[in-house]
């Protein structure tokens, strides 16, 4: 088994936290993953991406033309990055953020408001690990409590709220994932 | 062993350290900050020093002061920092001292762009800075690989009294993987004392001396040194993966990133029958040129040069030692522009095509 994700947003949407805890979450599961990030010299607002590759077996090229999952953030990185997923992938799209017009019909789409319930939760800043949970939910990717582990293990020297925030982050998203789940 | 999922830059830098490394110079610069941001804290942890210098020209000469003092010493940069540490770099060289210099190179030319690129090949082997020497240079395609060929780099340096280079494009420098880590090497200064001048001063022993500055014939003898020492790299020292070769009608030659993206070719092109198999130099400089050379030309029917970088560097590599004796392909992105498994595949596939 070999999937591939490309989280695509703005720099500040926590694009590249979300890969990186994915890609980790699956070496502590003991599979192989690579984690590749791509920006500009811009910190912030920026366009921001990251490929994420896990499988079962070593990893030979960490550069997939297209994955198998795409994560769109903003209207921007749909726009930019729909004809990188392939036919019959999962699209999954921040519709707080992103109109999604002319939606390609031979993907699976999930449509979320992960902004908006994010700031529901308490923090825009969790919308990331919603998306996180709705993969999860959807695709069973990872093992939900090795990433709320990874996330403990994060948190760990902010405040309680703050881990509290995400975890409900994640339930959320699994929730919401698993309405969609195959 | 140690495992860890890890940035290539701070993989390196790790294996630095694990490697004896006590002393960093450098000047930031995209894609490699991550490299000094580590070294920053990790050399005082263990009882290194880490410099940041007030540029490139500086970083490179204080990396020279520290190696003469038997220190293991390195600086890191990206093309456009690595033109500027030339310089150093040929004194180093001429000064005969030990030193790792990593680039995790970019677009160019020029400042170029911050985007990873395989563009720097030609500096690093043939020219890092005036006068004609040559270092080793390691071109590393999995950080696994990247940390097992920093941690023993110091050792070819302190062997053959000169710089060596670890290249590594910013793809790789930015990747996260998993890395097996080596257990800390115990570094003395014990047999750096024919270049080591920090030791106890000289009142019972003959002066030492590091110089980038030889009187005519005293350069002569060491260029005729370093020269045989480069046909001696080319018999012992040459690292080179050999993949599916032994029925290839078709071999591709990459290196680096290039090569994990070209492998991926080669091994679905073989799951439809293409006979074709691939060279993965590992040391880029020396070149491996017998793996070249001893292919079987009545089988091979084209070379393909695949790398992140147009036009090709590597191909004049390649064409001296096939001697003309089958066609040399070559297909690459640049400036910036990644490869991916698509292009490759695709173009591999229509070179295959055209020669069947």
């Amino acid at each position: 088994m070999k999937k591939s994700f490309i989280f695509s947003g703005s720099g500040g949407q926590g694009i590249m936290s979300a890969g990186i805890m994915l890609a980790h979450t699956a070496i502590d599961m003991h599979k192989h993953s690579t984690y590749l990030p791509e920006y500009g010299p811009e910190q912030r607002g920026g366009s921001a991406k990251c490929t994420v590759v896990i499988s079962d077996d070593e990893i030979v090229s960490p550069l997939p033309k297209k994955c198998d999952n795409l994560i769109v953030m903003n209207e921007q990185a749909y726009k930019k990055h729909q004809s990188c997923l392939k036919a019959g992938g999962l699209l999954l799209i921040n519709s707080s953020l992103v109109k999604a017009e002319n939606v390609r019909t031979d993907v699976k789409v999930i449509a979320a408001d992960v902004d908006d319930i994010a700031l529901e939760l308490g923090n825009v800043k969790a919308a990331n690990i919603i998306l996180i949970g709705i993969l999860i939910g959807a695709t069973g990717i990872v093992s939900k409590d090795i990433f709320a582990q990874s996330l403990e293990e994060k948190f760990k020297n902010k405040k309680p709220e703050i881990l509290q925030l995400n975890m409900a982050a994640l339930e959320r998203g699994i929730e919401i994932g698993k309405k969609h789940a195959k | 062993m140690e495992k860890k999922f890890i940035k290539g830059c701070e993989a390196i830098a790790e294996a630095a350290v694990r490697g004896g490394c006590r002393f960093f110079a450098g000047y930031p610069i995209t894609p490699q900050n991550e490299i000094p941001e580590y070294l920053s804290w990790r050399l005082p942890e263990v009882g290194g020093a880490f410099v940041q210098g007030e540029s490139e020209v500086a970083s490179v000469n204080m990396v020279y002061g520290a190696a003469s003092t038997g220190t293991r010493a390195m600086t890191s940069s990206s093309g456009p920092g690595i033109s500027l540490k030339a310089e150093g770099i040929s004194y180093l060289a001429a000064a005969q001292l030990p030193a790792l210099i990593v680039n995790i190179s970019r677009g160019g030319p020029g400042l170029g762009s911050i985007q990873p690129a395989q563009s720097d090949y030609l500096q690093a082997t043939k020219a890092l800075g005036h006068g004609g020497f040559h270092a080793m240079v390691f071109a590393p395609a999995t950080l696994q690989e990247a940390v097992d060929l920093t941690y023993n780099a110091f050792e070819y340096a302190e062997r053959d009294r000169g710089p060596v280079m670890i290249l590594m494009d910013g793809c790789l420098g930015a990747i996260m993987e998993e890395v097996e880590l080596p257990p800390m090497k115990e570094v003395t200064k014990e047999g750096t004392s024919s270049w080591n001048l920090s030791r106890e001063g000289c009142p019972n022993r003959p002066p030492r001396c590091v110089t980038p500055i030889l009187p005519e014939l005293a350069l002569e003898n060491l260029n005729r040194m370093k020269g045989n020492l480069y046909k001696k790299w080319q018999e012992e020292d040459v690292k080179v993966e050999h993949f599916m070769l032994d029925d290839a009608e078709f071999v591709v030659v990459a290196y680096g990133i290039a090569a994990r993206v070209a492998k991926e070719a080669v091994i679905e092109l073989r799951a439809k029958g293409v006979k074709i198999g691939m060279i993965r130099p590992i040391t880029i400089y020396p070149f491996p040129r017998k793996s070249l050379s001893e292919l079987d030309y009545n089988k091979v029917k084209a070379i393909i040069d695949i790398e992140m970088t147009i036009p090709a560097q590597m191909r004049d590599d390649i064409e001296l030692p096939v001697q003309g004796r089958c066609p040399v392909y070559e297909y690459g992105r640049s400036g910036g522009v990644l490869l991916d498994d698509d292009g490759v595949y695709q173009a591999i596939e229509k070179i295959v095509k055209e020669c069947d």
